[in-house]
């Protein structure tokens, strides 16, 4: 829920833990009461990098799961660039957060619900998959698989994919979600865009409400700089730009309109 | 007791600190930060006549020390404007000025009618280097500068700040011609045009392939460029580029700014202009400053 008045602040974390979970991909747990106590699932935080000029922007990273109760907030990430090297080098210490920012997912009531994630995307379902009453999990990996485990105790069942056949079925994990689709009244989906694009048209051609978390390169995080730009359509048929960071991440998949 | 009061070419402001347009919106987001009328000025994203959806994403890349945008003037047009935004920066005890872009003279002027006496200052974007028509167009020529500032300055019923651009060969001339057509006031630097390529996929970062490049990497350029142009004109000179700390505003008024502008580090640190002015009170108390003129443009060389 977005505060009105002058609430909000960036803060100074310390961190807890930041660790490798498997090849490239790191898990950052710090302290911070406010964005446990706050965040909904789906939601990011925006990490300053370091205290220097470069990297100079900071990075947008999704919000894997809370402990309300020890006030503490667990990122997943993977190393992409310059930005997210630099997080993973930081053991100890603290680290500037602004958070949690942007919109979750929308939570449905008494629906059969699936979470579709894809690589990296994984790891914002988790705490969205603890908060539905009926969930099944699609995981699908390229090879490395992560967090297996939470969404095992946290889901009725859990589907598991990697490319490579090293871990769960070998193939891709729109096929599985294919089989079954005609269960869900729900889909939550977060990964790469052609996964997205394969889950929302197993959707759309099933009549099963799809919900997308999309990612764009960002600037200020918080709907001021117009960067992170998609294509969103209107009832009316118009499309328009809306932001990534303010206006979503989540958005209904009936409204996005992917460039090619 | 401190003054921080300056006067930007009939505009009186409580400091000399404003945030950059196209790096704070219509100043909503960051009221969620801190108090707006502790601002000197908010300079409002880029205004055109009629709303524009803007360029295709990425619209980012990020650069050492700084980023390249081409945004493209995403903007819900003047009259949305008029009618939705301005009454929220109308609650707040700070100036507000309206930062204009157009594909032709006309257009400048017609949106200098509508905008009329409802805002502080209009500052006239001739160098925006994402859109294909106008914008910069306008802004890297004497003659058009001179053209378009006294065709606009007959319809501006404020005062008129011409934002200058860096891509050019001699600043001082540009920054003439805009004094000699009647500017009240100027603004520099826009960003400077630049490219970054992705060596893996051969493609440029930016799906407008080229963009303007702003952050700490500008700022000895646009410092130079300040001080040029203000030993150059007798009008006053609000100084950006690259600003991110209060020791970086001090440094372009001992150049020869007036004000100066907060943009790209609005998005590192969101409380950045705020402390910027803690930082500059410290400063003149520091020095034994009382107002802004015992530091203002006072390098020694």
């Amino acid at each position: 829920m977005r505060l009105v008045g002058v609430d909000m602040k960036n803060e100074i974390c310390e961190i807890i833990h930041n660790k490798e979970l498997t090849l490239g991909v790191f898990e950052m747990i710090f302290r911070s009461e406010n964005i446990a106590a706050l965040a909904m699932p789906g939601q990011f935080v925006h990490l300053r990098v370091n205290t220097g000029l470069y990297p100079l922007l900071r990075r947008p990273i999704s919000i894997h799961s809370v402990d309300k109760t020890k006030g503490t907030v667990a990122i997943i990430y993977h190393i992409v660039g310059k930005g997210t090297e630099e997080i993973s080098k930081q053991v100890t210490g603290v680290i500037d957060v602004m958070g949690p920012l942007g919109n979750g997912f929308p939570k449905l009531a008494g629906k059969k619900c699936a979470v579709v994630g894809g690589g990296i995307g994984v790891a914002p379902l988790l705490e969205l998959s603890k908060s539905l009453s009926h969930c099944d999990a699609y995981l699908g990996f390229r090879n490395c698989t992560y967090k297996v485990e939470a969404f095992e105790n946290s889901c009725n069942k859990v589907y598991l994919t990697t490319e490579d056949g090293s871990a769960g079925h070998k193939g891709y994990i729109t096929d599985q979600l294919k089989k079954n689709i005609t269960e869900y009244d729900v889909v939550y989906t977060c990964g790469p865009k052609i996964m997205m694009k394969k889950v929302m048209e197993i959707c759309q051609l099933n009549n099963v409400e799809c919900y997308v978390s999309l990612e764009e390169r960002m600037a200020c995080g918080i709907g001021a700089c117009l960067v992170c730009a998609c294509k969103i359509q209107e009832e009316n048929g118009e499309w328009h730009h809306k932001k990534v960071c303010k206006d979503g991440p989540v958005f209904n998949a009936k409204e996005v309109l992917f460039d090619d | 007791m401190i003054n921080m009061e300056v006067d930007i070419g009939g505009l009186k402001l409580k400091n000399p600190i404003m945030t950059a347009s196209g790096t704070y919106g219509f100043g909503r987001e960051y009221s969620e930060y801190y108090d707006l009328s502790k601002l000197g000025a908010v300079v409002v994203k880029g205004l055109t006549l009629k709303p524009r959806e803007g360029n295709k994403a990425p619209r980012i890349a990020e650069t050492p020390a700084g980023i390249l945008n081409s945004v493209g003037l995403q903007n819900p047009g003047i009259e949305v404007f008029l009618q939705q935004e301005l009454p929220f920066l109308r609650k707040y005890n700070t100036a507000v000025i309206a930062n204009i872009a157009g594909n032709t003279v006309e257009e400048y002027c017609q949106m200098a009618d509508k905008l009329g006496t409802s805002i502080d200052a209009i500052e006239l974007n001739i160098s925006c280097p994402n859109v294909k028509e106008g914008g910069v167009a306008f802004g890297t020529k004497c003659d058009s500068v001179y053209g378009i500032t006294k065709a606009v300055k007959q319809h501006c019923k404020v005062p008129l700040i011409v934002k200058l651009s860096p891509n050019v060969t001699d600043i001082t001339e540009i920054a003439l011609a805009a004094e000699e057509a009647g500017a009240d006031c100027l603004s520099l630097i826009n960003t400077l045009l630049g490219m970054s390529i992705d060596i893996n996929t051969r493609r440029p970062i930016l799906a407008n392939v080229v963009g303007g490049l702003s952050g700490p990497a500008v700022k000895p350029v646009a410092v130079r460029m300040v001080y040029q142009v203000a030993k150059a004109v007798n009008i006053p000179v609000i100084g950006m580029g690259g600003i991110s700390s209060w020791q970086d505003a001090i440094e372009f008024m001992l150049a020869g700014a007036d004000a100066v502008a907060i943009g790209t580090y609005n998005f590192v640190n969101p409380n950045a202009p705020i402390e910027i002015i803690e930082g500059m009170v410290q400063y003149m108390e520091n020095n034994g400053c009382k107002s802004l003129s015992d530091f203002k443009g006072k390098i020694e060389i």
